[in-house]
């Protein structure tokens, strides 16, 4: 890795992405003596190898929806949109934040997507994002940012795929992603997040959102492929009367390895938030789900719930499940919930009881347990995608 | 002379009083230094095995550093701390013979001779040295023991060796690293193969000295078949210092043997109590730890189980009430080694007054515990905007035959009960001890009756005045 070539940036980036360097090289690599990374082998990916010439990569944008929106690019949106992003980027990922690998994303991002809704306007059709990048042994950077403003509403579908092509063995690629999101007063976002890439990658996303006065965002998010994925999702509830949905399915096989760490953050008074994650682990795969419910003083009237659901199928994976709650208001409701378990001997003699062979019934029961999930996918197109890539799974 | 601070404890904390009639006997240098455990071993004419373990502790002690999860304890002055004191010169078995300035405070503490009479054995712990340990005397003939665990050690070299510090080595955290430096006092306990011992066996802890560490050590050995309920509470003087209270104890069950823990901790509000305990359960016996915490500036203690044979049960239940100036951090360890084994744990709490009240647990699950089953509960009351109530579970499994369940949840006295009660013409403050009572009510009904009402008059002290 070497540092950002900020010649063409102007000032405000440059000292951002000086800065989030800075952080970057400050940090060691996390071990297993890190708590949030007990688990985690990432002993294989080694930075110092990661090539710093750039991937290939393809980002494909639908048209622009509506009138005043604006969807495009990074490098598009820092040549005609420059004050979007002075206003909005890094408001929520700070540049020294003291986590290694976003703070690698934003000294280094290099491309990305911009989706700007002004104030009022609905965009009825999803815009979608498809995001491949391709090589072995190189590393991918792209920022998102998303404004939704005033009494706006969006949906947006963003699939990343890539790495280095299927079967080639070596040292891993690594992608690490940064999503900032801004839902002002009154608007919606409906955000579907997926990726499937190809083994050996090393993948390190972090969103966060910043939800405003009766605003509402719902996720979907979708953890499929690569070698290790750390998944950090964080929604800040900063205005009253706000909402947040956050719904997970991960798939997790082989040698893989899933860190999913969500944060539902109540700053204001009336905010409700929901959360539902479900993973299936078979193989030697590994998971670690750490979810956090903190509701500030004075968030009274909070509504919280938060629950984490694990299917193994196998002797050999490893399975960790942490919900925490840090409440500081008196009035509220906080709830959470967690198991780790097989598949219900009961429900599998019902189903081949009526002449349902084994492994039928089997499959059928893990893509019921998932179900609940992608039953929150309101783009048609989408939910059948996730279906297909489980179905493929479950009957491997 | 320390007297009486009201800003650091409310005025209802009755056993806040000091007594200057006691005077100690033995007495040594504040501060940590393997001088004050050559002292101790001395005075106390222990086997060089001790002398070594406890050096070796201590030098475990001044390397080890608190986790990173641990935050609170940066302000505990070791240096300030005087790691031995004792005002008695030997433990009696006659309450006539415990001297007259110590069995005063007892009596003022309601710890009269009376209290035998419901109990299989009583001790009175005051400062570093047990005062008083007794046994009724069917208990005895049965091959029961009960001795302090100085005595054991003496008296049961054989069985105290082969236990002792198996369970936690020193090496464990850094509070049981002390513990095993400066040990002094606590019980030891064995219960023959197939003795049932179904009257309690109970302990009361007293800090009188100021500024003083209390490190006893509990040692329980169930064997095979055995049964045995052990009630410890605690209590100390409030002074404007902090005071140190870190115990180790360690309980040994047994095939299908079954031991109950019970704990009341009540400590003054300048106390840090540091615990850590530990019990290894082998095939089909069942641990279950009820442990009460209602006092102390800061506690930390998780009581675990090991389940070590197969079809072994732990179960703890849990409850905490964080008031002023108080953090709870309470919960426990649940850790799977052997088949077909179960647990549950069941955690509440109360914070007020601005105390925090923390759940910190771990569920284990290893490989070769197949066909497990846990089921972890933990509720929480918040009773005003002041105080605060946290929830860190971490479940860890390896392998697919089990079934791990954690709930949580934190909740308010909610306007819907309080005004269904007042407008039954109940007072408001009534009200909420009600509530309070009603949420606490499946862990008190599991204590015995004494503790039960004691419990709930400490509750309702606490309560008072919460009402917004």
């Amino acid at each position: 890795m070497t540092p950002p070539n900020t010649t063409q940036d102007p000032a405000w980036l440059r000292q951002q992405r000086e800065q989030a360097w800075k952080t970057f090289a400050a940090l060691p690599l996390p071990t297993r003596r890190d708590l949030d990374w007990q688990r985690f082998d990432i002993r294989k990916l080694n930075l110092d190898k990661v090539a710093d010439g750039k991937p290939s990569v393809t980002e494909k944008l639908s048209t622009v929806p509506a009138p005043g929106v604006i969807f495009c690019d990074m490098a598009t949106a820092l040549a005609k949109h420059p004050h979007i992003l002075q206003e909005y980027l890094g408001q929520l990922i700070a540049p020294d934040e003291p986590r290694k690998f976003n703070a690698l994303n934003a000294a280094l991002w290099n491309t990305g997507t911009l989706l700007y809704v002004p104030a009022g306007v609905h965009v009825e059709l999803p815009v979608e994002i498809l995001y491949t990048f391709t090589g072995q042994n190189v590393a991918g950077f792209p920022r998102t940012l998303i404004v939704i403003e005033p009494g706006a509403e969006a949906t947006v579908v963003q699939k990343f795929t890539g790495g280095p092509a299927p079967g080639t063995n070596g040292a891993p690629s690594v992608h690490a992603s940064g999503t900032e999101v801004f839902v002002k007063d009154g608007g919606r976002l409906h955000y579907i997040s997926y990726q499937d890439f190809n083994p050996n990658v090393y993948d390190f996303t972090l969103k966060r959102a910043r939800i405003g006065r009766d605003a509402e965002i719902d996720w979907v998010i979708g953890m499929f492929g690569g070698s290790f994925q750390r998944y950090d999702i964080e929604c800040e509830m900063a205005g009253e009367g706000g909402t947040s949905y956050m719904y997970g399915v991960c798939f997790a096989e082989n040698q893989q390895q899933f860190g999913q760490f969500t944060k539902q953050h109540h700053r204001a008074g009336n905010t409700t938030s929901d959360l539902l994650f479900k993973n299936v682990l078979r193989d030697s795969a590994v998971t670690n789900f750490t979810g956090l419910i903190k509701v500030e003083k004075n968030a009274n009237g909070t509504n919280a719930y938060q629950s984490n659901k694990n299917l193994v199928l196998s002797e050999k994976v490893k399975c960790d499940t942490r919900p925490i709650l840090e409440i500081e208001s008196n009035k509220l409701r906080c709830t959470h919930g967690a198991t780790v378990g097989r598949l219900d001997e009961e429900q599998l003699f019902y189903l081949r009881a009526r002449g349902l062979p084994e492994g039928q019934a089997r499959h059928v029961l893990l893509e019921a347990f998932l179900e609940p999930v992608l039953a929150r996918i309101q783009v048609p197109a989408v939910y059948q995608e996730f279906s297909e890539l489980i179905h493929h799974k479950v009957s491997r | 002379m320390s007297t009486l601070v009201q800003e650091t404890a409310p005025s209802t904390y009755k056993e806040g009083f000091h007594d200057d009639d006691i005077k100690a006997r033995h007495k040594v240098p504040k501060g940590a230094s393997h001088e004050v455990i050559d002292y101790m071993c001395d005075v106390k004419g222990e086997p060089d095995w001790m002398r070594a373990f406890r050096h070796r502790s201590l030098d475990l002690f001044l390397k080890a550093t608190l986790p990173a999860w641990m935050p609170g304890l940066r302000d505990i002055d070791y240096d300030a701390i005087t790691y031995y004191a004792s005002p008695i010169d030997k433990s009696a078995n006659k309450w006539e013979d415990v001297p007259e300035e110590i069995r005063k405070t007892y009596d003022k503490l309601g710890i009269a001779k009376e209290e035998q009479k419901m109990l299989g054995g009583l001790g009175a712990q005051i400062d570093s040295e047990m005062a008083y340990h007794n046994i009724q005397e069917t208990l005895s003939k049965k091959g029961v023991v009960f001795l302090s665990c100085d005595e054991g050690m003496k008296q049961y070299p054989e069985i105290f060796k082969e236990h002792f510090a198996k369970s936690i080595p020193p090496e464990d955290n850094k509070f049981a690293a002390l513990n095993s430096a400066f040990w002094s006092g606590g019980s030891f306990v064995y219960i023959p193969k197939g003795v049932k011992c179904d009257v309690p066996l109970s302990v009361y802890f007293r800090i009188n000295a100021e500024q003083f560490g209390q490190f006893e050590r509990t040692l329980i050995v169930c064997d095979d078949d055995s049964f045995c309920h052990y009630v410890e509470g605690c209590s100390a003087p409030v002074y404007t210092t902090n005071s140190l209270h870190a115990a180790v104890v360690e309980i040994f069950v047994k095939e299908r043997a079954r031991c109950r823990y019970t704990t009341i901790q009540n400590w003054s509000t300048d106390v840090y109590n540091l615990v850590t305990k530990r019990a290894f359960v082998y095939g089909k016996g069942i641990m279950e730890w009820v442990d009460g915490n209602l006092g102390s500036k800061r506690t930390v203690k998780y009581p675990s189980v090991y389940m070590l044979g197969e079809g072994a049960h732990g179960e703890v239940l849990s409850l905490a009430s964080a008031d002023k100036g108080m953090w709870q951090d309470a919960g426990a360890k649940m850790v799977f080694m052997a088949p077909n084994c179960t647990a549950r744990i069941n955690s509440k709490s109360i914070s007020g007054h601005g105390g925090r009240a923390s759940y910190r647990g771990l569920v284990q699950v290893n490989p070769q515990a197949t066909n497990c089953r846990v089921q972890v509960n933990c509720d929480a009351l918040i009773l005003d905007a002041s105080s605060r109530s946290d929830t860190y579970p971490v479940m860890e499994v390896d392998g697919d035959l089990v079934t791990v369940e954690h709930e949580a949840s934190v909740s308010s006295v909610s306007d819907e009960q309080l005004f269904y009660l007042t407008s039954r013409g109940i007072k408001k403050e009534d009200a909420v001890s009600m509530i309070v009572n009603g949420f606490i009510e499946p862990i008190v009904k599991e204590l015995p009756m004494e503790f039960a009402v004691e419990i709930n008059r400490l509750i309702n002290m606490q309560m008072e005045g919460s009402v917004g």
